[in-house]
């Protein structure tokens, strides 16, 4: 009886947490669909809010920026953070500690650190030789540096459950080197490799801390973009804005997640 | 049908052109020799694996590197694979010398321990690797591996995936993808140690049946001297990174040439020579005549050479004795027999005749020709 009792005490404080997660989300999307422009009270389905976005330039421009930034980040990084993560994988046995921890750091670093700094350098490069003109550029460089770590990991953590033997036997069967990357490591690390694309779009999509210290004038990505609207108050367009990016970033985390499940036996 | 399949595997006309093209392949059909001199090995600053060894395989051989964990015997079968070099010394496979050659580039392939399937492939997919990346075409690699699926009886197994597959499904699977290649020498790793007793008597067989038929030159490592002696045609027993003693299998467990030998084929009775006069040695179960008295300062008798009579018998080489356990093993029994101080192991086949019970006085008699000295 009291085991019962407890029981549907958890299960009410599961719900509840799911509540406080989910609701405000819940909000935003809902008043995105509101007829009128009340943050307040919801009047009507409506969605001109949806059609007002995509008559505004500088949102689509926004729009624009944070794709190109979020593919070519996520590839480079992936491209990187792939080697990184072999290379751990290789010496692991070798005493790397230190090594992995600067790996980690970047992860833990306050996201205000790391944008400042990257902005203090960029702006000592940009005086000294007059490249790294603050723009799409930069962010990229910068974004690439935060994902770097997680490609990295995800990596390197797919190769540790594989077994060992694996690269052994694709030598033993006449496998080249090259051979050896092409048909075993790359298909078999593969689910990482998506797994790891999607986590890196899906943060370069949310950042707004370091985007916001590396961007320049026309480089204006949507967080950015919301953010200098949100100073003239939460019109429901914002609310459309959050909604669509709510809609993007599940479905890449979702992704994301999926394939880094995938476990091969 | 298996029969015509096998045959044809064994030696496949060398009139289709693929065949033709990769002479690698047909010098894959015969079978090749190895040569292995002064090989050493060591692993950091002090573990030495392989402290030269020198030992030649004969082409076509099923032969066995016998030895406990740590003694070298997967190190030199890695060095046969080339996933390891030798800090020294030679090796040579069917003529030539392939001590810096490279895996990828050795007609020598290997069945790992853990199988090592690519999980990433279906198992037709796993059983064509090896062809693929010698660049064989794909029609050609189809046929290659229905063919050996053939011969393995691997029947539907083919067609399923890895993560489907039970242990010795996977471990016939590892067998079928290494002999595909037709290397000159195929390796194995203690292939049928994850697998339950039941299975691996079964497939033991089965892999001499595949080891006869196509004649190709088999190295074996196990650390059980059971099974090294079913299989074998000769093995070599390891210790400390040394040979200790190569031969057939029955050299090897009748005649070891030293206690360590001795112990690991599972002898337990080895008693020290205290004094010799011609064939007599003294031990601390007393004076015995030996037919042949060698060299070696241990004296050893296999418990299934000894006669055990009820009651006291005299005669030459009889010994008296008290049982002091007697373990019943349905088709034999196992005795441990006390002769004053020392103790003495007696196996007796069970042929309905009594067994002595434990405190029951008995005889044992030793036959001269099976008493073996050996050195320690």
């Amino acid at each position: 009886m009291r085991k019962r009792t407890l029981h549907r005490g958890l299960t009410a404080f599961w719900w509840l947490t799911l509540a406080f997660l989910y609701l405000p989300l819940a909000v935003v999307v809902l008043f995105s669909f509101n007829a009128s422009n009340s943050a307040a009270s919801f009047t009507g389905f409506s969605w001109r809010w949806y059609e007002r976005l995509m008559g505004n330039e500088e949102i689509l421009s926004a729009f624009a920026n944070s794709m190109i930034l979020a593919i070519t980040s996520s590839v480079l990084a992936l491209v990187i953070g792939c080697l990184i993560g072999y290379g751990m994988y290789r010496h692991r046995h070798r005493k790397l500690g230190w090594l992995i921890v600067l790996i980690y750091l970047p992860i833990v670093l306050p996201d205000i650190v790391f944008g400042i700094s990257e902005m203090a350098f960029f702006v000592q490069i940009h005086d000294l030789t007059g490249l790294l003109q603050p723009g799409l550029g930069t962010m990229i460089i910068a974004h690439v540096t935060f994902q770097i770590p997680f490609v990295a990991l995800i990596v390197y953590s797919r190769f540790v459950g594989l077994d060992p033997t694996l690269f052994e036997a694709a030598k033993d069967l006449y496998a080249t080197p090259v051979k050896r990357v092409v048909h075993f490591m790359l298909p078999t690390i593969k689910p990482a490799l998506i797994s790891a694309f999607f986590l890196s779009f899906t943060l370069s999509i949310d950042d707004f801390v370091i985007s916001f210290f590396t961007a320049g004038p026309e480089s204006a990505t949507l967080p950015i973009y919301i953010w200098g609207a949100i100073k003239k108050g939460v019109s429901p367009e914002i609310n459309a804005i959050a909604a669509l990016m709510i809609a993007a970033v599940a479905v890449a985390a979702a992704i994301s997640l999926a394939f880094s499940r995938r476990r091969l036996t | 049908m298996s029969e015509t399949i096998t045959a044809d595997i064994a030696d496949r006309p060398g009139a289709t052109p693929a065949a033709e093209e990769t002479p690698r392949e047909a010098a894959g059909r015969k079978a090749s020799s190895i040569e292995m001199q002064g090989l050493h090995k060591r692993f950091g600053r002090d573990t030495v694996a392989l402290d030269g060894v020198d030992l030649d395989i004969r082409a076509g051989e099923f032969f066995t590197l016998l030895g406990p964990s740590g003694c070298g015997k997967t190190t030199l079968l890695r060095i046969l694979a080339g996933l390891e070099e030798p800090d020294d010394g030679s090796l040579v496979v069917g003529g030539k010398n392939v001590t810096e050659v490279p895996p990828h580039r050795r007609s020598v392939n290997t069945v790992f321990q853990s199988y090592a399937l690519f999980p990433h492939l279906s198992v037709r997919e796993n059983l064509a690797f090896g062809l693929k990346m010698r660049g064989v075409p794909a029609t050609e690699r189809d046929a290659k591996v229905d063919e050996i699926a053939g011969f393995i009886q691997l029947g539907d197994l083919v067609e399923r995936r890895v993560d489907q597959l039970s242990g010795g499904q996977r471990q016939r699977i590892a067998l079928a993808r290494a002999l595909v290649c037709e290397p000159d020498v195929l390796l194995l790793d203690e292939p049928l140690s994850a697998l339950d007793a039941g299975l691996r008597s079964q497939l033991q067989v089965e892999l001499l049946r595949v080891q006869k038929r196509l004649g190709m030159t088999f190295v074996f490592v196990t650390h059980d001297q059971q099974e090294a002696m079913v299989m074998s045609d000769r093995i070599a027993v390891l210790n400390g990174g040394n040979i200790q003693q190569v031969g057939a299998p029955r050299e090897v467990y009748e005649r070891p040439v030293n206690a360590f030998v001795a112990r690991f084929m599972g002898h337990d009775n080895l008693y020290a020579i205290s004094a010799r006069q011609g064939d007599r040695l003294t031990t601390a179960l007393g004076t015995l005549t030996a037919e042949e008295a060698g060299e070696g300062e241990l004296l050893l008798i296999r418990p299934e050479t000894l006669d055990v009579l009820p009651g006291e018998v005299e005669g030459p080489n009889h010994l008296q004795a008290r049982v002091a356990e007697r373990l019943y093993r349905g088709s034999h029994a196992e005795f441990r027999l006390e002769i004053g101080d020392a103790s003495l192991q007696a196996t007796i086949n069970n042929r309905g005749r009594h067994l002595p019970d434990v405190g029951d006085r008995v005889t044992v008699v030793v036959a001269p020709e099976d008493l073996v000295t050996l050195s320690e």
